[in-house]
């Protein structure tokens, strides 16, 4: 596999993260900031474990790590089909099961051309794509700042830390990518998991204080408050630019699923070597099953189960390093 | 072509030349005597120059004293003579006829094997003139011409340095094309060069008329929507990307050469930014990746906006947009492609049509066909004003035109079936194809992915030559 760089890396795992953050559903307060922030520092830790040891998997580890993959891609898939009627697609909103079938059709389109010219052109599409998307949502925010109410932010939280710090650990579909892909970084691993941890801080700090700040008093009415903030974002009287989130959004939601693609092309190569072609196609097709078994649930213990399962394996799942 | 030596019989050996010629013509034989010895000398009518010939050649050579033999007379010629700088000898036919082929005159004589050719090229070829396709403001007004030597002469003239180096080989197995190799043997990367050469020597053509015929040799074989290799008819731009570390391939014939690698940055320099104060480079630097925004997506955003995100507009575009489109018989996306369609034919035929008629053509589409389609309602303004715009951003960087006219029209259609979120999906494959885009580990999107913090100083801005005389870049700084 090509080499790529911590910031490429960064960005890959940064546009999952966006977007699982972009599908968020239900309340958020400041225990949802506190919970999420717990989750990368715990998530970071059992990183810089793993930069210690090898980049190869063992078998076992590979198989989980596909499965983890699957997994994650169809609640991906899922998520977007639930935003969908929030972040307006033509097809999806008008045809039902065809609709989605139709658009699903058209993500693994892309999806299964971006995983076919190869990691090192998705990392750098991605560090672009990461960067655009940075760049629009700034302007998103920023104007939604301006329709915010500060005091929004202190509002009583109604989940619990334990309820918060296992959502904050569910946002974690990039995990098995970053444990399987962070071998073909260059330089000191160590180094990328501390780039892309804080990077992923940042955002999501950024991203939850603003979304509690617009969305605060109607947080109880609202279904995704990262979409709904978004969409009250109005700098202008008369002009609505939510269509820069929409852009952000799709294309984030393309990465992320490639992302996922990519990872099980590359595991299914590592288990099953003699199975050259169709890897990633095989691999989307298992996505988009998995995606209809999830069928809309956010299964949230099991996600967080399976993030916390990424972190315990990628140390002990790895090879002894030659040197 | 017959690869053994020359017939040492004259007689036998003219009888094999107008064999092998077929008798055309156009090839002369003049047969003499000189120095007591029967000689003749060859050469294709129109490709040298009379008087040079007469005067250089004939004159000295029918002065030759007596000589014992044809290798005394050969032997007096290279010693005593100067007749031409360019002095290749002949040992077999092949050679011969390319050599004739390309306005040298060769002198074959009885009883030798070999012959020798002198340089007396006289055809006619279009002097130097302004580049067409490459405007510009405060730079020279010179462009390459057909001729490959005018074009070598063209780049020595600016590059004086040893360490500019060309060779001169020909490819095509009937054309005999001439092409050169140009590099700054102290700045090109040793790989690249060594790269090129291998893919150069994998081309097997018949002729090479255009540089389009040698560019697939030299990109990446796989699907790619931008060009890993440039082209520039003007060799002030060549020898900056000479120094640059880059190499350039001069095909004979072409008014263009080919530059290795090409990056997607490269398309929005022009010499004119290097001309005019920094802040203003960079506003025109800007102004064209804003123009080539536009003329890929205007369109399309359009379609999309109006038929499937119409809360977006404000309330007051939105009813001048619904004033406008009910009037129209067309689905908005059918209109769309039709003016986008009808324009490509228009431009294609002015572009096709001679001069005085094209431009006649420009006119009357432009006027005559675009207001009485808007005036008989079959399209309407505010589309025409949004394709028209895009068409002229497009002008902006005529490099990328065949790409901006294919993506314009995907997009388009992208966001009349999906709306904002098939434009996103588009793009997203276009971003992917553009970074995959790699020639001889040079990906085509630095400084940009993979970020190099150093080539920004003349990508997102355009720094002062104080300090780009300091950065001393070369193309390897970007190798992957």
């Amino acid at each position: 596999m090509n080499s790529i760089s911590k910031r490429q890396l960064a960005a890959l795992l940064l546009i999952t993260d966006m977007f699982e953050l972009f599908c968020f559903s239900g309340n958020m307060s400041l225990e949802t900031l506190y919970g999420v922030l717990a989750g990368i520092a715990l998530q970071l830790l059992a990183a810089l474990v793993l930069a210690s040891k090898g980049t190869e998997l063992k078998k076992w580890a590979a198989v989980f790590y596909l499965a983890y993959a699957v997994f994650f891609g169809g609640t991906l898939f899922s998520a977007l089909w639930r935003t969908s009627g929030e972040v307006y697609i033509p097809s999806e909103s008008g045809n039902g099961v065809w609709g989605r079938l139709m658009i699903a059709g058209v993500i693994a389109l892309v999806c299964l051309y971006s995983s076919s010219t190869g990691i090192k052109s998705v990392a750098r599409a991605s560090a672009i794509a990461a960067a655009t998307g940075i760049l629009c949502l700034g302007i998103d925010f920023v104007s939604a700042a301006f329709n915010a109410d500060w005091s929004n932010i202190t509002a009583p939280e109604r989940n619990g830390f334990i309820y918060e710090i296992m959502r904050g650990t569910a946002l974690s579909g990039s995990l098995g990518s970053m444990a399987v892909l962070s071998g073909t970084v260059k330089g000191e691993r160590s180094r990328a998991f501390v780039w892309y941890f804080t990077a992923k801080a940042i955002m999501s700090a950024v991203l939850i204080l603003t979304v509690l700040s617009v969305t605060g008093r109607i947080m109880d009415i609202t279904d995704f408050p990262v979409v709904t903030a978004a969409q009250l974002s109005q700098p202008f009287d008369a002009q609505r630019i939510d269509a820069l989130f929409l852009v952000v959004f799709a294309v984030f939601a393309v990465f992320s699923i490639a992302l996922q693609v990519m990872t099980g092309a590359y595991l299914i190569k590592q288990i099953f070597p003699r199975f050259v072609r169709w890897r990633s196609s095989a691999v989307i097709v298992m996505i988009i099953g998995a995606a209809w078994v999830i069928s809309g649930r956010e299964l949230l213990p099991v996600r967080a189960c399976a993030a916390s399962a990424a972190l315990i394996i990628a140390p002990l799942g790895a090879k002894k390093s030659a040197a | 072509m017959e690869k053994g030596g020359l017939l040492p019989l004259l007689d036998d050996s003219i009888k094999e030349i107008r064999r092998i010629s077929g008798g055309s013509s156009d090839l002369l034989i003049n047969r003499f005597v000189t120095g007591g010895i029967h000689c003749a000398l060859l050469c294709c009518e129109g490709m040298v120059s009379t008087s040079v010939i007469t005067e250089l050649i004939f004159e000295p050579i029918t002065d030759i004293p007596q000589q014992k033999d044809s290798y005394g007379l050969f032997h007096y010629i290279n010693e005593q003579l100067l007749l031409s700088t360019d002095r290749p000898q002949v040992n077999d036919y092949d050679t011969l006829f390319r050599l004739i082929n390309s306005g040298f005159a060769v002198l074959i004589a009885e009883g030798v094997d070999f012959g020798l050719a002198f340089g007396v090229q006289g055809y006619n070829s279009r002097g130097v003139q302004e580049p067409s396709g490459e405007g510009n403001i405060m730079g020279a007004h010179e462009g390459f011409t057909e001729t490959i030597r005018t074009n070598m002469s063209q780049i020595r003239r600016r590059l004086k340095s040893p360490e500019l180096v060309m060779e001169l080989f020909t490819k095509g197995k009937k054309s005999h094309t001439d092409l050169c190799f140009c590099y700054m043997k102290d700045r090109v990367p040793k790989s690249l060069m060594e790269k090129v050469r291998r893919s150069l020597d994998d081309v097997e053509l018949e002729a090479i008329l255009t540089t389009g015929y040698l560019r697939p040799f030299v990109e990446n074989g796989s699907f790619e929507i931008f060009d890993s290799t440039g082209t520039t008819e003007r060799p002030d731009v060549l020898c900056s990307k000479l120094i640059e570390g880059r190499i350039a391939l001069l095909v004979d014939g072409v008014p263009y050469a080919v530059v290795i690698p090409r990056l997607f940055c490269e398309s929005f320099q022009t010499l004119d930014d290097y001309a005019y104060k920094p802040y203003y480079a960079v506003f025109m630097r800007w102004l064209k990746y804003a123009a080539f925004i536009t003329a890929v997506l205007l369109p399309s955003f359009y379609v999309a906006i109006v038929m499937y995100h119409p809360e977006l507009l404000n309330s007051t575009l939105f009813m001048l947009l619904v004033e406008a489109e009910k009037k129209a018989p067309l689905s908005i996306l059918t209109e769309a492609l039709f003016v986008l369609l009808m324009y490509e034919i228009i431009r294609e035929a002015g572009v096709r049509l001679p001069k005085p008629v094209g431009g006649a053509v420009s006119i009357i589409s432009g006027l005559i066909i675009g207001d009485a389609a808007v005036n008989s309602g079959l399209v309407s303004t505010p589309l025409l004003t949004m394709t028209a715009l895009s068409v002229l951003g497009g002008l902006v960087v005529p490099e990328l035109n065949p790409q901006v006219t294919v993506l314009r029209l995907a997009f388009v259609i992208a966001g009349g079936t999906l709306g904002l979120f098939g434009i996103s999906l588009l793009a997203c494959a276009v971003l992917v194809n553009i970074c995959a885009t790699e020639d001889y580990g040079f990906p085509y999107t630095a400084p940009l992915s993979p970020f190099k913090s150093k080539g920004m100083g003349d990508t997102a801005v355009r720094i002062g030559m104080r300090k780009m005389q300091k950065r001393d870049f070369t193309v390897e700084e970007y190798y992957e």
